[in-house]
């Protein structure tokens, strides 16, 4: 025989708030995922606009994509934008989100200022900053020459979309390491292994869970960015550029197929990092913490 | 134990130094030394003068006109951030509360993904849904739900409810992620003190949730103060939200003091909000520890 539990469980009575909760939680889901089901439909629209649907089209707008080249260039310049600019976050966020934890000082309290300000500061700003930075003709700027090669509009991107997200990218490692224990790099350390190297085997694979959260993220954000581009970028030079451009005149439903195709991607990329920080022996929760920043 | 680095500390942090100093801090310098310059006379060249400095551009932008573009852009922004609030809490906290771990992974990805589809695409998207003729419209009039057609494509509304659902994933995560992390005996105690349920999510969870509602607001409302895309889809010309203002400065009206002084306003009023969010949760954050110590007190 068993002894008697000590626990009382408490009845367990009908839910009301569950219950509540469960129906609201499907009206908003529904709520969010209407517009991405129409856009999917209407990308196989048959018809010439992306918002009138008139008939079955098949994937006409798919192999229209693939076809038509300058098309194609938007989509393979919002890929570069987004490796590069991906890259340059996970680059900087990886050595200050580190420095942030291992090597706090009075630097510390500065550099979380900046990234405040980074953070806070909307896209229309970081925008018009860089494109006065980057344009200036009136009192020497440093790049109006090409300097640096800056003149490049892809350079330009890489410089504007990884500004927000190198900073999530700070705050995501910075967060990872804090809830590590330095015990492992100093072990390591005392046996005799130099600072370099110690980095590379075992800081470095403590942090690739964050670091693939926040790339994934770098690479969503830039994808799809519309506001600092439209700045910084040429006409038309990425996907949404194109997309934008298009708002004045009919929107065709290639803007259909492309987002579904980026979307796509993104999706592929997410599963991936999804999958590694799972192996990391994370539950959903932290990897929705993660995932949010 | 020896010390192995004698480089300065900050040493990993220099990049990232460099960059933001470089194409954030002084870009962003300019903007602010642009808006006391004064735009020069037709055929001169360049774009900004900067030998007399005055506050001309910010008397130019805090006229009755602009100020209105200020006021509308803070109050969509605002009202869009509270519906966020009021439409996520409920999401978030049966996410986080109320669903098992299965149920609370897929939720998550529902969420999120909505946000992955282009934005420009997925706010076009309602202009299919609330097509005169379309699928809703239809559907509504042929079961007589109502008289005419819902026409609010082109009008204000209609950027309120994109604004919402463009941002809304961006305010269950972090509240998601607070709720997650209130430890559950937190409210079993509660309850057990007592406290019924209104009581206990009144005075236990929205306090300890304070930081994951602030952060969720400051994630949607600063986008949503500088976005002019959605208002430009969806709202037609009649969408004044003061990023379109500061675009056509900067770039198409070639205004650029104006739109310098424009961009210092917009970051001044978002400071002033980011404080007052940050004293909000610092009063929730007091407010518990008081009623903490009450209870302590009570109890002893």
């Amino acid at each position: 025989m068993n002894a008697p539990t000590a626990v009382v469980r408490r009845r367990r009575t009908f839910d009301v708030v569950r219950l509540l909760g469960g129906l609201w939680t499907s009206i908003v889901v529904i709520f969010l995922l209407i517009p991405i089901v129409y856009v999917i439909i209407h990308s196989m629209n048959g018809g010439n606009s992306f918002n009138i649907w008139k008939e079955w089209g098949g994937l006409t707008w798919y192999r229209e994509l693939f076809d038509n080249r300058s098309l194609r260039a938007t989509l393979v310049n919002s890929f570069k934008a987004a490796i590069g600019s991906t890259l340059i976050a996970v680059v900087i966020g990886a050595l200050a989100g580190v420095a942030l934890v291992r090597r706090r000082g009075r630097w510390t309290r500065w550099f979380m200022a900046l990234l405040f300000l980074v953070l806070v500061t909307p896209e229309v700003i970081d925008g018009f900053a860089l494109l006065r930075w980057f344009f200036e003709r009136d009192f020497n700027s440093p790049f109006e020459n090409g300097f640096l090669g800056i003149r490049g509009g892809m350079v330009r991107l890489w410089i504007g979309h990884s500004l927000f997200s190198s900073a999530v990218v700070t705050l995501i490692v910075r967060a990872r390491l804090q809830g590590l224990d330095e015990s492992l790099e100093e072990a390591a350390a005392d046996l005799g292994a130099p600072p370099a190297r110690v980095f590379r085997q075992v800081t470095l694979p403590l942090m690739v869970p964050a670091l693939m959260a926040g790339a994934m993220l770098s690479f969503s954000f830039s994808l799809d960015n519309v506001i600092v581009s439209s700045f910084v970028g040429n006409d038309s030079s990425t996907f949404p550029l194109y997309l934008l451009g298009t708002v004045k005149s009919s929107t065709r439903p290639t803007a259909g197929s492309g987002a579904v195709v980026l979307f796509s991607f993104t999706l592929v990329f997410a599963a991936v990092t999804a999958l590694v920080l799972r192996r990391s022996g994370q539950s959903s929760s932290e990897i929705a913490a993660h995932v949010a920043g | 134990m020896r010390r192995r680095l004698r480089a300065p500390k900050f040493l990993l942090a220099i990049p990232g130094f460099v960059w933001y100093g470089f194409f954030y801090a002084i870009p962003v310098l300019f903007i602010v030394i642009n808006s006391f310059g004064y735009k020069p006379a037709v055929g001169e060249k360049g774009s900004v003068r900067l030998d007399r400095l005055s506050f001309d551009n910010y008397r130019n932008v805090w006229t009755v006109q602009f100020r209105q573009v200020f006021a509308n852009t803070m109050v969509i922004a605002g009202l869009a951030t509270l519906i966020c609030i009021v439409v996520g809490l409920p999401v978030a906290y049966f996410i986080a509360v109320k669903a098992g771990n299965r149920l609370k992974a897929l939720l998550l990805v529902l969420v999120i993904v909505p946000f992955w589809m282009s934005f420009f695409v997925r706010t076009s998207a309602w202009k299919i849904v609330f097509a005169q003729s379309g699928f809703l419209n239809n559907f509504l009039l042929d079961w007589s739900l109502r008289d005419s057609p819902i026409d609010i494509i082109g009008s204000k509304p209609a950027v309120l409810l994109a604004l919402v659902y463009n941002y809304l994933p961006l305010m269950i995560f972090p509240l998601f992620v607070s709720l997650d992390r209130i430890e559950p005996e937190l409210r079993e105690a509660s309850k057990d003190l007592g406290a019924g349920r209104i009581k206990t999510f009144a005075s236990v969870t929205i306090p300890l949730a304070a930081p994951g509602i602030a952060a969720g607001a400051l994630l949607t409302f600063i986008p949503m103060a500088g976005d002019f895309v959605t208002a430009t889809i969806l709202g037609g010309a009649k969408g004044n939200m003061i990023g379109a203002s500061i675009y056509n400065f900067a770039v198409q009206g070639q205004d650029t003091p104006k739109g310098a002084a424009a961009a210092v306003v917009l970051i001044m009023l978002i400071l002033m909000v980011v404080a007052i969010a940050g004293v909000i949760v610092g009063l929730a954050k007091f407010g518990l520890s008081l009623n903490r110590r009450v209870s302590l007190e009570v109890a002893s």
